[in-house]
């Protein structure tokens, strides 16, 4: 049976230079994409219905997916199909207007029905005005939330490098799952936004952690830095493990808020494990054995 | 042995974890729950939910529609209607202001579109409902009216006292519709703005929306000759007047049907005097010729008609007659004394919405659907949905506790883990249920994020209280148990200051996540960590 060990890395046959170049190389192109798709968009993340407005229905019928894309006078945005067990016939559709009764009439007049269900199962729409609103507050959020984050980082360890390092890898932590929801077209909804923000809180922990066990207790910088990756990668791999099924099932059931929550926080933690084991701790050990003295 | 006392000491945060779990698990299975709340429990609501949890839109299908009030207001303005000294209003300097908004040179409004009134402070504030109208329009008519207000201090939006009375009707409207279980509110957006949310569980949101966009203001106009002979109106009666209202009946003096009113006894007099003047009671008895086509009235007439409108919207919806034994008792008055009468409608349904309207009272401004957001969910997909859920999270408990069991490969360590993070979820299924927080899926995905973090920390205690061999004194194992807890204190306020914006900021869904991970990181730092503690303590130093 494969049991679950955390590997133990010799650090010594790294520089301090090469543990940072990767995080800090992966962190740029994320910037290089967000800034790339912001010229090309007008935004670095595609903004979702929650945020751009726009209507969606979830439709029961029998009818098949090429004919519900021509059943609306305007081409829906997207179709996908819900599998979920017992439940079949059942899609999601998009669509960027924002006149529900309309659309709902035209799904009721040229949809077949399947059974004695309703044709329209869920139906909601966002106006722009409403969209642009939420994506104020929801801008507003992230900031306050990093920002409070930062301010504890420095509360907790009053130390200028190893506070800078968690604000560091966090943000990095935030910045690498939204470009690859920019690159793989997943869009800023407001599950994804509980997301980065559940992300602000739990990428900081294996911070929190590393941290705590090479500054504040004794033993050699690689026993302390082993000791606390042992305990932090077991739970990043843990939350990370909870994270996909949540997002993998969520996702074929049709159930966007969880499943975005949990595909988001997957690559988050997958980032945090770079940024906390390579930046965080090749900071730290500059501050360790370098910083310190001057 | 140990005397109860002493054994409270060595085990009270596991008694403590006990505790809680037990009053979770009455809070969510004894019927009724343990704050029955019998205003909400309606006989036919026996359900086949084995739990006392509520569930939310999200989860029990529904319509909710948000929308912004159409209007906006000048705060605070200086219209010398209160006395500085007694804090006394001069109402009638209030109606001058009002009625100079109405008759202006600069807009034109229909009934109810302005409304000037003073808060409990004694501020007096000026409100225009016409989305036509602009700042500067607005500011001019308060000057014609003698108040000086800059277009840049008029605000969008309308006075709480405004948002409150629309909630208090649509609350209304929704019950006399024979809807229970709805909910009307108001929610706080970025930039001061209010939007107001009504949630009815069994109406789609065609039907809610017209529900909603149904301003309900009723007129009785009298339609009667001048001395020329010309025809004029003149509204004799609002819906404020009206004290009480019966349910709508056929009429009995011929087509059509009534709606039974009683005219409030501090209005019943005017209106008496006023018909008396008009001629309504003597040459005007029984002299109305229009008739209507079940929709409107038509006004193609002949000779003079003393006819009383029935006015809603601005809409004419019937014309009576006045009849000879109301006219008599008018004209002796004697009908003031019992003020009551009929008010007409030509169909049923426009009967019944007219008796709504009375009933409800009318919504002082209209709500702005272009900035709406609506979300409705049938009851079939809602139940899809609940099951989900639970499989979504049965899941993810799975895929930890079997991950956590490959880690440690120790029962001892990882069974408690699993238990004790199943505990949290059960304590705070408890809170919900307690305080009859609707459920939703935000809330699910934060029950999992609390099963995630809780691991975590559990993670960290036992790292941490197993480090370096094996524990066999309770002192090492206070001091390590310490340290660990220094940890998760720290993680735990990085979460709750991450997630505190959301709890607090109106977004819509995220709100229920956000509070159930503050809540279950609380219960987890407070109740259940300690008390894992303890727990691998015990097996530990196989005490």
């Amino acid at each position: 049976m494969g049991y679950f060990d955390v590997p133990e890395i010799n650090y010594t046959r790294y520089s301090n230079r090469q543990l940072a170049a990767v995080p800090l190389a992966v962190l740029a192109v994320a910037l290089l994409v967000l800034t790339g798709s912001f010229l090309m968009t007008g935004t670095p993340v595609q903004l979702g219905m929650d945020f751009a407005g726009g209507s969606e229905l979830t439709v029961q019928t029998t009818s098949s997916e090429e004919e519900i894309a021509n059943a609306f006078d305007e081409e829906p945005e997207s179709v996908q199909a819900v599998t979920a067990p017992e439940t079949d016939n059942q899609y999601i559709v998009q669509f960027t207007s924002t006149d529900l009764s309309s659309l709902t009439e035209q799904a009721e007049q040229n949809l077949e029905q399947d059974g004695d269900a309703d044709i329209v199962q869920l139906e909601s729409t966002v106006s722009e005005s409403f969209g642009a609103q939420t994506q104020q507050t929801a801008l507003l959020g992230i900031a306050v939330a990093f920002l409070g984050m930062s301010v504890l980082a420095f509360l907790l360890f009053r130390t200028f490098v190893p506070s800078i390092a968690i604000v560091a890898s966090a943000f990095s932590d935030l910045v690498i799952p939204l470009a690859f929801m920019s690159i793989t077209g997943i869009s800023l909804s407001l599950g994804t936004v509980a997301a980065l923000l559940m992300l602000i809180g739990y990428s900081v922990d294996s911070d929190i952690l590393l941290n705590n066990h090479i500054l504040r207790r004794g033993g050699s910088f690689y026993e302390s830095t082993n000791r606390a990756m042992e305990t932090g990668v077991t739970m990043t791999v843990t939350s990370m493990a909870a994270m996909l099924v949540m997002g993998i099932s969520a996702w074929l059931f049709g159930v966007e808020l969880l499943a975005s929550i949990g595909i988001i926080l997957f690559v988050g933690l997958a980032a945090d494990l770079m940024n906390t084991y390579m930046l965080n701790l090749s900071l730290l050990r500059w501050y360790k054995f370098e910083g310190i003295r001057s | 042995m140990m005397g109860p006392v002493s054994f409270i000491k060595e085990y009270w945060r596991i008694l403590l974890l006990v505790t809680f779990v037990a009053g979770a698990l009455l809070a969510l299975f004894i019927p009724g729950g343990i704050m029955a709340d019998d205003s909400l429990v309606e006989d036919n609501e026996i359900n086949d939910n084995p739990t006392n949890l509520e569930y939310g839109l999200g989860l029990d299908g529904g319509t909710r529609i948000s929308a912004p009030v159409v209007g906006m207001t000048a705060e605070d303005i200086d219209a010398g209607a209160v006395n500085e000294e007694d804090g006394s209003v001069d109402r009638e300097r209030l109606t001058e202001i009002e009625n100079t908004l109405y008759d202006n040179d600069e807009f034109e409004l229909e009934t109810g579109d302005a409304r000037v009134s003073v808060d409990d402070s004694g501020t007096v504030h000026a409100e225009i409902f016409d989305p036509d109208v602009t700042e500067a329009q607005f500011a001019a008519a308060l000057g014609e009216a003698g108040v000086d207000v800059d277009p840049d201090d008029i605000r969008n939006g309308v006075t709480e006292e405004t948002r409150n009375q629309i909630i208090e009707t649509i609350d209304s409207r929704i019950n006399a519709a024979g809807l229970s279980g709805g909910s009307v509110y108001d929610s706080a957006r970025l930039g001061g703005e209010y939007y107001i949310v009504t949630e009815v569980p069994d109406m789609d949101p065609d039907e809610l929306r017209e529900l909603l966009s149904e301003r309900g203001i009723v007129e009785v106009v009298a339609y009667h000759p001048d001395e020329n002979g010309t025809q004029q109106n003149e509204t004799v009666l609002t819906g404020a007047d009206i004290a009480t209202v019966d349910p709508p009946q056929p009429d009995e003096q011929g087509p059509g049907y009534v709606v039974p009113v009683a005219v409030d006894s501090n209005a019943a007099p005017g209106y008496q005097d006023r018909m008396n003047e008009l001629g309504f009671t003597g040459e005007g008895v029984q002299q109305c010729s229009l008739r209507g086509d079940g929709e409107t009235i038509d006004f193609d007439h002949e000779g003079e008609q003393y006819c009383l409108l029935t006015v809603v919207d601005g809409e004419v919806v019937d014309a009576h007659s006045m009849g000879p034994s109301l006219a008599s008792n008018m004209a002796d008055g004697s009908w003031a004394n019992d003020p009551s009468f009929q008010m007409g409608a030509q169909t049923q349904p426009q009967a019944q919405s007219l008796s709504v309207n009375l009933q409800s009272g009318a919504m002082p401004a209209t709500l702005d659907f272009s900035q709406d957001e609506t979300y409705s969910l049938s009851p079939a997909l809602a139940d899809q949905f609940k099951l989900y859920s639970l499989l979504i999270g049965v899941l993810s408990v799975l895929t930890v506790s079997g991950m956590v069991f490959l880690r440690y490969r120790d029962i001892r360590v990882a069974s408690p883990m699993i238990v004790t993070a199943m505990a949290e979820v059960v304590i705070l299924l408890g809170f919900a249920a307690l305080i009859r927080m609707p459920l939703d899926l935000s809330h699910v995905a934060g029950f999992i994020a609390v099963v995630g973090t809780g691991v975590d920390d559990l993670i960290i205690i036992a790292d941490e209280v197993m480090d370096d061999g094996d524990v066999n004194s309770k002192r090492v194992f206070e001091s390590r148990f310490r340290k660990a807890f220094w940890i998760i204190g720290a993680a735990a306020a990085t979460t709750i200051i991450a997630m505190s914006p959301l709890a607090v900021l109106g977004l819509g869904d995220l709100r229920g996540f956000a509070i159930i991970t503050i809540l279950g990181v609380l219960i987890g730092v407070l109740i259940t960590r300690p008390a894992y503690g303890d727990i691998l303590q015990r097996l530990m130093t196989d005490k």
